[in-house]
């Protein structure tokens, strides 16, 4: 095994002691001056209804008002891989709390003051919630010009309709693989939606000074598509490009809410009427729910055959998603998740149809796992049902259709190396699976759940990212890439990359912040796929520096370029052990030779790394003939529970989850991003609980009825295992592990309650109160779906 | 989020000023105290005083004394007072207990009993403990002071015998005069910080006498007397604990709304009252699960 220096270790992040000491600077904490105007939105609250009328002059007079802004002033669409969606409602609003005007003000209090006196008459129409009744043949139709929508080529929008999407997916033979299954099971599940609930709330600055320079500062994922989408948006009022600049500082969480664009158009929108002027818009925690983007809701209805064995014969799914109004982002989180919702198993015969549907609850879109964790509920829930329904142990039953390197997916690939068996055993043995334990309460019961997993990055088949990288006098490296440091460690770990190649100390190197007039190109930070593909390109980088180096070296002292090689910051030779030359001598003023002239200048790399593997153009009926995905990350989770089986309380006892990181390239971060992402699911499991009243209205936008886990709630242990099959081009074989870490959260639990009480659980969340009520009314299975409150 | 409501701002420093400060705003006035209730009203726009009278520079208001059996708890003491007040912990573990449950340390720090009771919410966490140790309310008005019970106090959500133009001044728990045992179970949807979806205090005294109270599921936190009225005099037999439980949904009129179904609450409840009980009879000769200890 290769040994390697910087690679596989768990060295101090980056930007650890920024962050503690409060030192770390996010957009808010930025001084924008004395011309700093504040924007507060005026909101509709209707679900769905047509704008008669906008009278903003009563708010024009309010002292302070600088400027009061309407759709009219910006009749544009956008959307990443679909446009549907507007900077402000033009003639309709889709959802309760869209954006229909704004107030720009010297002072927050006056621009909320004066948006009170913004007069907005409206036309009802009928609402749709439910994606099921969207799908109906006389259910109103959200979007009348759905049909004239550009879009990517891989989405299937049927105009006239509310689908915005359908993945339609066929393998083998699925009505002959029933006919040869021995037990089959069909069911439905549902899956709420859920939101992602950042520290810091959606913030953005923008600002559109005297030389016709346009600059958002915004708290985001995607600075490089912020750009291109704002560009692309504003390009009626001249702007292009290159007059766009996103600065990304810190960000307080993202999770796939910080990705693509929503609110941050709102500044770039209205920087440009105020020149001069920066405009602050900050989302409020309410806001902050209904007004960027949520998780989708999905209804999966699911039937699976198996042979007496256990071998899985056939596979058939129909997965309805509730995307909201706008469905420019969610769409894809429909397909990528469609294209991989069979989870990580070897099936000859399957049939998938998902559907992205409007409705008028807010607008979804990404959220950690992008689809994953909905599908992972349904179909490891499923699966553990039908083994046990079979009599074949769980455990077992995973390791016989688990899928293998080389076996085809479900769209017809092959899969990658991968260690999925070695993580289900490792968690199986760690939580002592098939050992049936009991509680000395005798009001409660333990039980055991266990659930495998896979993810694929979902992204465009030509992302693209790419990395700078400097010297400094001193032999100090600065990296500028724009990846985005979520709290990953993304900064570290692009560090650790550069410098296994170039042998600078971390503690010598910065890792820049995103830039998009300084760093270079990257799509977002989305997908988990920074560390693999901003790796390569960092990497790339590397070399480049390294050949460069090795280049002046030659000129200088004539060694042979092969024989050299960098080690301790110095350059040496395999022929001449005698020799080292000091990086800092040289990589910025070069070498001087014995006739006193110089060779060589200042080193800089660049790289840049795209997949050339991969491809968009499968059949629309069939799924069949792209290759999608790049590769998937596979992994597995268990938990040992402890259920109350009065109250249904749940107490965890232990939770574990082993995933194939390929190579950890710093394994302190992966153990954190098991804990941490292991920890939000159960919460999507356990705690967090949305809910809208009849007319499509959040009734929790807040913390106080929107529950998100604290100290007191975590398990009693938390295990994180990390596997580590290589990834043949990921950088030093590393591939993604961050959003993967919370899909097996949701089934384990289900599974486990089931295994502790004997009730199954087919509706998220999984509440105290579900498992309590099934258990006095001796029911079995539990479907109960309380989204939406009936009065 | 900016507080767009403009009012005016006192901050008195003797009780005569803000009696004055009331009589003059005629109920439009409000008092200030740790503030975690009313300042998120004027920002959320549900309440809109003309005047925020800041009691907090009024020194004698800040005392939490006991003597002569009677503790007395001025207007601007802190939950966290009340919690790390060896007093409070040893003579009235149940409100000692029950104060624990409320919000969370920050909240707590600011957040006083006076305040919470004149909030009058139905899921006052402070509600049974005050109806259990059957408290007396000291307010003070234009006209001197009144003592009312807090038997009396709630009169609905939102709504407590306090007048417009009066206000608490302190509130004062007489020590049972037998021995006994308290528990405060609360059900929240989690182990962190949440509102009560039922909460249930029970005192038990020697010599079989119970005193119980809910809060959380109905109008007001009220006392349970259709149970007490079975137990008292009675010694705690399974069967008993049986009747008892099947006379909560009697008790008891909680509503359905996003924290829970009142199913729910009316299921929990009965399972409250029968850990509970069995905890604060243990508890009266220092048996039983320590204080503080979660029971559900």
């Amino acid at each position: 095994m290769e040994e390697f220096k910087f690679i596989g270790k768990s060295v101090k992040r980056l930007d650890e002691k920024e962050k503690v000491t409060g030192a770390a600077k996010y957009v808010d904490d930025i001084e924008f001056g004395p011309n700093l105007l504040y924007a507060e939105i005026i909101e509709s609250p209707h679900p769905h209804a047509l704008i008669k009328s906008i009278d903003t002059s009563e708010a024009e007079k309010i002292e302070g008002v600088v400027k009061v802004v309407t759709g009219k002033d910006f009749p544009y669409k956008f959307g990443l891989y679909m446009k549907d969606r507007y900077i402000f409602a033009q003639d309709k609003v889709r959802f309760i709390g869209e954006q229909v005007a704004a107030v720009i003000a010297r002072d927050p209090r006056t621009a909320q003051k004066a948006a009170k006196l913004v007069k907005v008459e409206y036309e009802l129409l009928q609402p749709v919630f439910d994606p099921i009744e969207a799908l109906k043949e006389d259910a109103v139709i959200i979007h009348p010009d759905l049909g004239n929508y550009p879009h990517v080529p891989w989405f299937f929008p049927k105009g006239g309709t509310n689908i915005t999407h359908r993945l339609k997916l066929r393998k083998g033979n699925t009505e002959k693989g029933f006919k040869d299954a021995d037990f089959i099971l069909e069911d439905t599940y549902r899956v709420p939606r859920y939101a992602h609930c950042c520290l810091e709330t959606h913030i953005a600055v923008g600002l559109l000074d005297y030389s016709g320079r346009l600059t958002i500062w915004a708290s985001t994922q995607s600075p490089y598509t912020q750009r291109n989408l704002f560009a692309d948006a504003l390009a009626p009022l001249g702007f292009s490009h290159k007059d766009i600049r996103v600065i990304a500082p810190y960000v307080g969480g993202g999770f796939g809410g910080k990705a693509g664009v929503t609110m941050e158009i709102i500044a770039a929108a209205l920087a440009t009427t105020v020149k001069g002027h920066p405009v602050k818009v900050m989302w409020r925690r309410d806001q902050e729910f209904y007004n960027t983007y949520m998780r989708q809701q999905v209804v999966t209805k699911i039937k699976v055959g198996v042979k007496k064995d256990g071998i899985i014969t056939a596979f058939e799914m129909a997965n309805y998603w509730d995307a909201g109004p706008y469905a420019e982002y969610g769409a894809n989180v429909v397909n990528a998740s469609g294209l991989s919702a069979t989870g990580p198993y070897r099936i000859q015969n399957v049939t998938i149809d998902s559907y992205c549907i409007y409705t008028n609850l807010p607008a979804a879109g990404p959220y950690r796992g992008f689809g994953y964790s909905e599908m992972s509920f349904s179909v490891e829930s499923h699966m553990t049902r039908i083994a046990n329904a079979i009599g074949i142990d769980q455990v077992e039953f995973r390791r016989k259709n688990g899928i293998k390197e080389g076996d085809t997916v479900a769209y017809g690939a092959p899969m990658n190396p991968n260690g999925l068996l070695e993580a289900i055993d490792k968690v199986a043995d760690e939580i002592n699976w098939g050992e049936k334990e009991e509680s000395k309460d005798p009001n409660k019961a333990i039980g055991k759940g266990l659930s495998i997993f896979w993810k694929a990055p979902a992204m465009p088949p030509n992302v693209t990212t790419s990395a700078f990288i400097k010297f400094n006098e001193d032999g100090s490296l600065n990296i500028l890439v724009s990846g985005m440091e979520l709290g990953q460690g993304y900064l570290t770990v692009m560090a650790q990359v550069a410098t296994e190649i170039l042998t600078v100390p971390i503690e010598k190197i910065r890792v820049e912040l995103p830039d998009t007039d300084r760093n270079p190109y990257h799509w977002q930070t989305v997908a988990s796929h920074v560390t693999w593909a901003s790796g390569n390109a960092v990497k790339r980088a590397a070399l480049e520096m390294r050949d460069k180096i090795f280049e002046v070296v030659h000129a200088a002292y004539h060694y042979d370029k092969d024989s050299l090689y960098l080690e301790d910051e110095k350059v040496k030779c395999k022929l001449h052990s005698s020799f080292e030359l000091p990086l800092k001598d040289f990589v910025i003023n070069g070498i001087q030779t014995k006739d006193g002239t110089y060779r060589g200048g200042a080193i800089v790399g660049s790289g840049s790394f795209m997949p050339e593997f991969t491809s968009a153009k499968q059949d629309p009926e069939t799924s069949q003939g792209g290759h999608p995905n790049v590769h998937y990350t596979v992994g597995a989770g268990a938990v040992k529970i402890e259920v109350d089986k009065q109250t249904g309380k749940i107490r965890i006892l232990k939770a574990v989850e082993a995933v194939d990181a390929g190579k950890a390239i710093n394994p302190r971060n992966v153990e954190h991003q098991i804990i941490g992402g292991l920890l939000q699911g159960l919460a999507t499991v356990l705690c967090e609980d949305m809910r809208f009243d009849e007319n499509g209205k959040i009734l929790n936008p807040n913390f106080t009825d929107y529950k998100i886990p604290t100290f007191l709630d975590i398990p009693d242990e938390v295990v994180p295992i990390i596997v580590e099959v290589p990834q043949p081009d990921g950088p030093f074989g590393a591939r993604g592990i961050a959003e993967h870490t919370m899909i097996p959260a949701a089934p384990i639990i289900a599974n486990a309650v089931e295994d502790a009480v004997g009730v199954r659980v087919k509706a998220m969340p999984i509440t105290a109160e579900k498992i309590a009520m099934a258990i006095a009314d001796e029911k079995k299975e539990v479907d109960d779906f309380l989204m939406i409150m009936k009065k | 989020m900016a507080i767009v409501h403009e009012f005016e701002y006192f901050k008195p420093e003797r009780i005569e000023d803000v009696i004055k400060l009331l009589s003059e705003y005629k109920g439009k006035a409000r008092l200030l105290a740790g503030g975690t209730d009313l300042v998120v009203r004027i920002k959320d726009e549900l309440e809109s005083p003309a005047a925020v009278i800041d009691i907090k520079g009024i020194e004698e208001l800040k005392k939490l004394e006991f003597r002569e059996g009677k503790l007395h708890i001025g207007a601007l003491v802190t939950f966290t007072d009340l919690i790390d007040s060896d007093i409070v912990k040893k003579q009235f573990p149940l409100f000692w207990e029950s104060s624990k449950t409320i919000a969370s340390p920050g909240i707590r720090n600011r957040a006083t009993l006076a305040g919470n009771i004149c909030s009058g919410v139905p899921s006052l966490d402070s509600g049974p403990a005050l109806l259990v140790y059957e408290a007396d309310i000291i307010v003070r008005g234009a006209e001197g002071e009144r003592v009312i019970p807090a038997l009396n106090w709630f009169l609905g959500p939102r709504r407590t015998a306090l007048k417009e133009e009066e206000f608490v001044r302190e509130i004062v728990f007489s020590l049972p005069a037998k021995n006994h045992g308290g528990s405060y179970i609360k059900l929240g949807r989690y182990k962190g910080e949440d509102l009560a979806q039922v909460g249930l205090g029970i005192l038990a005294l020697e010599g079989n006498e119970y005193r119980l109270a809910f809060c959380a599921v109905g109008p007001v936190p009220s006392r349970a007397k259709k149970i007490e009225a079975l137990l008292n005099g009675k010694p705690l037999t399974d069967s008993l604990l049986e009747t008892a439980k099947r006379l909560v949904s009697e008790e008891i009129s909680p509503i359905t709304d996003v924290r829970a179904t009142k199913e729910y609450r009316v299921h929990v409840a009965k399972i409250m009252l029968e850990r509970g009980i069995r905890a604060a009879v243990e508890r009266i000769d220092g048996n039983g699960p320590a204080y503080g200890e979660r029971l559900i």
